[in-house]
């Protein structure tokens, strides 16, 4: 076999790929600088003691031993575990259900669309004191409807019992957008295979058992990973409710409120960046590690 | 013949057009500093405040407020610009955009070398000033009209001292007290005067006694509810004998004896009086808010008029009557009392603090412009939103109009002159480098102790070890 000529660019292909790159510079201008840059500056603060007025002065690892004796870390990042472990779930199969009623071909469909995605496009410090009016102790709508039952309703954001709860459920507000990833998805799910299913037999349940979700799971595995990366970084609804103690008693101290307390109320960027390096080393692991299993329970194409 | 561009030579000339605009931005910094009074040493120069050698603009950043307070600050500048100084205040930057953090705005200006010439921080000078982002001022005060060190209460300066050398002046600081409902304490009979009220916190726990009622786990009512306010806690500390920071020795003081006894204290208080249940107490209505709306859009108890006695701030007498009072008018202010291990009352504070970032460009025309703002500026400042001017050669003639109109000029210019007085017996507050961290750490103490997942002494413990840890960070750096 012939040695293989090595391909040479013509002089046009060249001036075409240049033209390429600067068409997408912009694009990779803002790469550079409004990610990769920051990324390898946070990684370099994480090893320096820095409070921003002051050049930063490398101390080595002193900030992650720092980090694994913080009792405050532990707690934020306990916090945020068990509202990921509980959000994402509640939120994809929440979004799933919806996603299939919204599937059906029923009249003024798009306007119901329209009503469950806008919630998403609510400025967040809007939604979450919505939710506080909703979760209300005495007066709020959601222990009124539990008192009708002849249950006494908890104090959601009073009592660290349930405050977590609380940001939870306030998660479910935002469940709009990947309500729109599910419905996009079961509109691509061809309509014969429904309709051969039927035809040997299977009922709804079964239709969507071993039609439908099998079908759904690359788009559930999207979900999946954007509901975790998410979760992990809830900021906004966490320090509305509990500011940046976590009240009650710290019980919605999040991951993101200590580290953004850490930058820019304790002024320590250094230490702070080495939390957010440890986020993204656990967002990332966790996130290979789903990758991982897809193998195992994602349906690759029809 | 017509020109024709090719996709080469538009690209070429887009590249072009972007590098002059890159060139532009540069430039015109450049000039900007060329053309600015040239700056010196803020710390060591001893300029006149009342002269300068050219027109300089300088730049004016706030962390917001209310339209009414920011609009404030625009009325100032616009008569400070008629003062003859030289210097005008080109922008009043009074808040940043809701998706932005002023402290983060603040730190990237720091970072890039481009900070605004003077600031209103709500963060105490201390922590700035202890990691180098502040000037010190203590020879532009020396040299000014109205900032002298000696016009100003020594209590609310310390706020701002660190390392030897002044770096903020507490502009206006609005004072704490005791706020108690007249009529609830009439109609049961008891003595409504200012003296008469309690001035032990055993006598304020026993009078609390008489108007806290419950409804099955509803409080339907409350008479004082015990301290549960990291801020607060300052004073409470301060009347029981104690401090929460030492800062002549650098040492925090958390755990201390009269530290553990006074959370001891307010939580035998809760025991007695609210079931020992902090949470069905605050899940029964707003006794917390501070004589505010809170955050789940309840009213507050105390305007309603089933709460007795409150602590609050000065704005809370100047905001009273903009909220309804249901079906009460006359309430008045109290000193706090005393505690088991106290001998004296004492106050807190909560002020503006006025300060020069490192870096601006024109240090002394900033300073001008404050010690403008913190006597000549307060008639107008206070005029927008009451809040106690600091300076002693403030205007001493003002009061709340909003209480005026409902109680009459002398309510009003009693409870002002009170609430001024008590800046005289002000508990230290904000001293301590880290107070952000020592907030956040007593906050989750008192919570701790309140909800009865620590005893106060271990809550304390707990907080006064990591508050120390970082304390001894921050001084080792």
């Amino acid at each position: 076999m012939g040695r293989l000529r090595r391909l040479q660019p013509r002089p046009l292909g060249r001036r075409e790929a240049l033209a390429g790159f600067l068409f997408v510079s912009p694009w990779l201008f803002a790469l550079v600088v409004f990610h990769v840059y920051p990324i390898v500056a946070a990684t370099y603060l994480s090893f320096s003691d820095y409070s921003v007025f002051t050049p930063p002065e490398f101390v080595g690892g002193d900030n992650y031993v720092k980090l694994l004796d913080d009792p405050t870390v532990w707690r934020a990042a306990g916090n945020s575990l068990f509202y990921a472990l509980l959000s994402v779930p509640i939120g994809l199969a929440a979004s799933l259900v919806l996603a299939l009623l919204l599937n059906r071909p029923v009249r003024g469909i798009g306007i119901h669309r329209t009503f469950f995605y806008m919630p998403a496009v609510v400025p967040p410090v809007a939604g979450t004191i919505v939710f506080l009016l909703l979760l209300e102790p005495r007066a709020g709508p959601l222990n009124t409807a539990i008192e009708t039952v002849g249950l006494d309703g908890p104090a959601w954001f009073q009592d660290p019992a349930f405050a977590k709860w609380g940001l939870i459920i306030l998660s479910l507000w935002g469940v709009g957008a990947g309500t729109l990833i599910f419905l996009a998805g079961l509109q691509e799910i061809p309509e014969s295979l429904l309709e051969a299913a039927s035809i040997d037999g299977a009922g709804a349940w079964r239709r969507f058992r071993h039609v439908t979700f099998p079908l759904l799971t690359p788009v559930i595995l999207f979900n999946l990973v954007i509901g975790v990366i998410y979760s992990f970084q809830v900021f906004d609804a966490a320090m509305i409710v509990g500011g940046t103690s976590g009240v009650p008693a710290g019980s919605t101290l999040m991951y993101m409120v200590h580290i953004y307390r850490t930058a820019f109320g304790y002024f320590d960027m250094g230490y702070a960046s080495a939390q957010a390096m440890v986020l993204f080393l656990v967002i990332v692991a966790v996130t290979g590690a789903i990758f991982g299993t897809t193998r195992r329970w994602v349906y690759e194409g029809v | 013949m017509p020109m024709i561009m090719s996709r080469r030579r538009f690209l070429q000339l887009m590249g072009m057009s972007g590098a002059a605009v890159v060139l532009g931005a540069c430039g015109a910094d450049e000039v900007a500093e060329t053309t600015a009074a040239p700056a010196t040493t803020a710390g060591t120069a001893a300029p006149t405040t009342t002269a300068a050698p050219a027109p300089v603009s300088i730049d004016f950043w706030l962390p917001g407020g209310s339209d009414p307070f920011c609009q404030g600050f625009e009325l100032v500048a616009d008569s400070f610009a008629g003062s003859g100084s030289g210097v005008t205040v080109e922008e009043v930057l009074c808040g940043v955009a809701d998706d932005e953090d002023f402290n983060e705005r603040l730190l990237a200006n720091l970072a890039a070398g481009t900070p605004p010439d003077a600031v209103i921080i709500w963060d105490p000078p201390v922590i700035m000033a202890s990691l180098g982002a502040l000037e010190p001022l203590d020879g532009l005060m020396a040299a000014s009209k109205n900032s002298k060190v000696e016009n100003w209460p020594e209590g609310t300066l310390a706020s701002c001292r660190w390392d030897g050398q002044i770096f903020g002046l507490p502009a206006t600081a609005s004072s704490y007290a005791i706020f108690y409902n007249e009529e609830l304490l009439e109609s049961k009979g008891i003595p409504s005067g200012r003296d008469d009220f309690p001035k032990t916190w055993d006598d304020l726990k026993a009078l609390s006694a008489e108007f806290v009622q419950w409804d099955g786990d509803t409080l339907v009512s409350a008479g004082f509810i015990p301290p549960y306010d990291a801020i607060e806690s300052a004073i409470w500390s301060a009347t029981n004998g104690g401090v929460l920071y030492d800062a002549d020795a650098q040492q925090v003081r958390l755990n201390s004896d009269e530290n553990i006894e006074m959370l001891d204290y307010a939580v035998q208080w809760l025991n007695e009086q609210y079931k020992g249940d902090w949470v069905a107490m605050d899940a029964s209505g707003n006794y917390l808010g501070g004589g505010y709306v809170d955050e789940l859009g309840r009213p507050p108890a105390f305007q309603s008029g089933h709460h007795m006695a409150l602590v609050g701030g000065f704005w809370v007498a100047a905001d009273m009557y903009s909220s309804e009072l249901v079906g009460w008018e006359r309430w008045n202010v109290a000193e706090f009392p005393v505690g088991p291990s106290g001998t004296s009352t004492a106050s807190g504070f909560w002020p503006n603090w006025c300060a020069i970032p490192k870096g601006s460009a024109n240090p002394e025309a900033a300073f001008a412009w404050l010690d403008y703002l913190v006597v000549e500026g307060m008639r107008t400042w206070f005029a927008q939103v009451p809040d106690i001017p600091t300076n002693r050669l403030a205007p001493t003639d003002l009061f709340p109009q909003s209480v005026a109109d409902v109680r009459g000029d002398e309510f009003a210019t009693d409870i002002t002159q009170f609430f001024k007085a008590q800046l005289d017996v002000a508990a230290p507050m904000w001293t301590c480098p880290v107070q952000n961290f020592l907030h956040d750490q007593v906050s989750t103490a008192i919570s701790a102790a309140m909800l009865k997942q620590l005893t106060p002494k271990e809550a304390l413990t707990v907080a006064q070890e990591a508050t120390q840890a970082e304390l001894d960070s921050l001084l080792a750096g």
